[in-house]
């Protein structure tokens, strides 16, 4: 066990040193690792900034149904009445006024404003949830309720916030695409590296293999240094992603309209950024495994 | 103890470079293979310390049979071998010291006990004062002399020299050859080859001359 950890550290403390040895190469080479894996950390970033933003919205199909200010209880429970007896309803919601209230004063920045209306500005209204999707259907609907004694009006805006969730689907399959394709790219990076550090390491491997180094042995600091380069390239597309979100951060919050949640950039969580290390090293790893293994395979073909 | 039993090396391509060759170094022994150049005396060290594998025969190393051994285990007992090349393998872009470490290196030892072994491996071939030198700066009596460091600094049992004297002048040679004496006198088993006939019955040992691939005489 000993022994084991000592060659570890060993071939860990070469791996440092090679890297060490080459500084400017080194450098770029993680920087350009660093910048093939910080794209699409930045779109899932900016994914998931928007997905956040929009995960509030309802896409399911429904229609709210706005009373009328003068409206009365009994007038509210009539219109009720109407709705539930429609077939293609699944579900209505009352929502009397002093909730709505109660509700944009907890989640916007409108509570001053409100508070200084002398009575709620606010209508009762119904959330009906809606059986059909058909829009002919839906307007039909709309339209018979609109002509409701008491109804102010009547507003379908599912549509859009249903297309938003399609684009996000769309953009997360994007990004999911991009990562992978990039992945091996970085896999394929690592092994043309390490490839050139083992033919120009030849003589060294040939010399360590004639006084006893088995073929781990020889392949153990290679393995280091792949992952190495995969960790340290992870830390800089960390570091690139996490100074654009703050570049993009301010303009974000300008962009959050005054009556509605406040927008925030939404950085990969703890658990997330210990994912893109994690897997940026193994791919370090296996682009360095292949790249040894094929090589020494290689020489002792004699090629 | 070495035992080769009928062994046999066909290189790809063709070369016999051993038809059956049997020999028995015991524990202890000096052995100086004789024979011109291309008689398989390289080929023969090289099937003792694991480096090349008998195409047919067997060879037994302290008694493993080394065809019986997977590649790990062959890289493993070619630490226990001590083995100085004709060309050297010297790395040229490391110190003299570095380059007897390397065994160690690869072998884990502890640093400082490596460092003790790696001076003590330097001082017994009097390159002690030159540990710091690259091997460009060495003559090459010298980088014979490291070499033989570097096959040492394992404290291995049996040392194989592939000819030592080679390329060196008459008083070079005969101080080289004192050296390996002086490993025999303190038990370790010796197998050289050499081309020179006159400096192998200078050393007083069993000589085996090699020709052809097989043995063709033994003295005395």
């Amino acid at each position: 066990m000993r022994l084991w950890l000592r060659l570890h550290a060993l071939a860990f403390g070469d791996a440092l040193r090679r890297l060490a040895a080459q500084p400017v190469a080194s450098l770029l080479s993680i920087l350009v690792l660093g910048v093939a894996i910080a794209i699409p950390v930045v779109a899932a970033v900016v994914l998931e900034t928007v997905g956040a933003t929009t995960a509030g919205f309802d896409t399911d199909p429904h229609v709210n149904v706005f009373l009328s200010l003068d409206a009365s209880d009994s007038d509210a429970k009539r219109v009720g009445e109407a709705l539930r007896a429609e077939p293609g309803v699944a579900a209505v919601r009352f929502i009397p006024k002093a909730q709505a209230l109660a509700e944009l004063q907890a989640t916007t920045h409108l509570a001053d404003l409100l508070s200084s209306f002398d009575r709620n500005p606010l209508p009762d209204a119904y959330a009906v949830r809606l059986r059909a999707t058909d829009p002919a259907r839906i307007g039909a609907l709309k339209a018979a309720w609109s002509r409701l004694p008491k109804v102010d009006q009547v507003v379908a805006d599912f549509e859009w916030a249903e297309r938003l969730g399609r684009w996000a689907r769309f953009g997360r399959r994007l990004v999911l695409g991009m990562a992978a394709l990039l992945a091996a790219a970085v896999a394929f990076i690592v092994a043309h590296l390490i490839r050139l550090q083992v033919v120009t390491r030849r003589e060294e491997i040939q010399v360590s293999e004639l006084v006893g180094a088995t073929a781990a042995d020889v392949r153990r600091p290679f393995l280091y240094h792949g992952l190495l380069q995969g960790l340290l390239a992870a830390a800089a597309a960390l570091a690139l992603a996490a100074g654009f979100a703050a570049w993009i951060d301010a303009e974000v919050l300008a962009l959050t309209p005054q009556y509605a949640p406040e927008l925030k950039v939404a950085f990969l969580s703890p658990l997330e950024r210990l994912a893109v290390v994690a897997g940026a090293s193994l791919l370090g790893l296996a682009g360095a495994w292949a790249a040894v293994s094929r090589e020494l395979r290689r020489f002792s073909s004699g090629g | 103890m070495i035992r080769f039993s009928a062994a046999a090396k066909r290189y790809p391509g063709g070369l016999e470079a051993l038809r059956g060759v049997t020999l028995e170094v015991g524990d202890g022994e000096m052995v100086a293979v004789t024979g011109h150049s291309g008689a398989g005396k390289s080929t023969l060290l090289k099937l003792a310390a694991g480096i090349e594998r008998a195409s047919a025969g067997t060879v037994l190393v302290q008694g493993q049979n080394l065809a019986a051994l997977g590649e790990a285990a062959l890289a493993v007992l070619r630490r226990r071998v001590g083995f100085v090349f004709q060309d050297h393998k010297l790395l040229f872009d490391r110190n003299a010291f570095e380059n007897v470490a390397l065994p160690l290196r690869i072998a884990g030892f502890p640093p400082e006990e490596a460092a003790r072994r790696v001076r003590a491996a330097l001082d017994k071939v009097g390159l002690l004062a030159r540990e710091k030198a690259m091997p460009v700066a060495l003559s090459g009596g010298e980088q014979q002399r490291l070499c033989i460091a570097r096959a040492i600094v394992n404290r291995p049992m049996i040392l194989i020299a592939d000819e030592p004297t080679g390329h060196l002048d008459a008083e070079y040679a005969r101080s080289i050859m004192e050296l390996f004496a002086s490993f025999h006198q303190v038990g370790v088993t010796v197998l050289l080859s050499t081309h020179d006939e006159a400096s192998a019955a200078r050393l007083g040992c069993r000589r085996v001359a090699l020709s052809a691939g097989l043995v063709a005489g033994a003295a005395p």
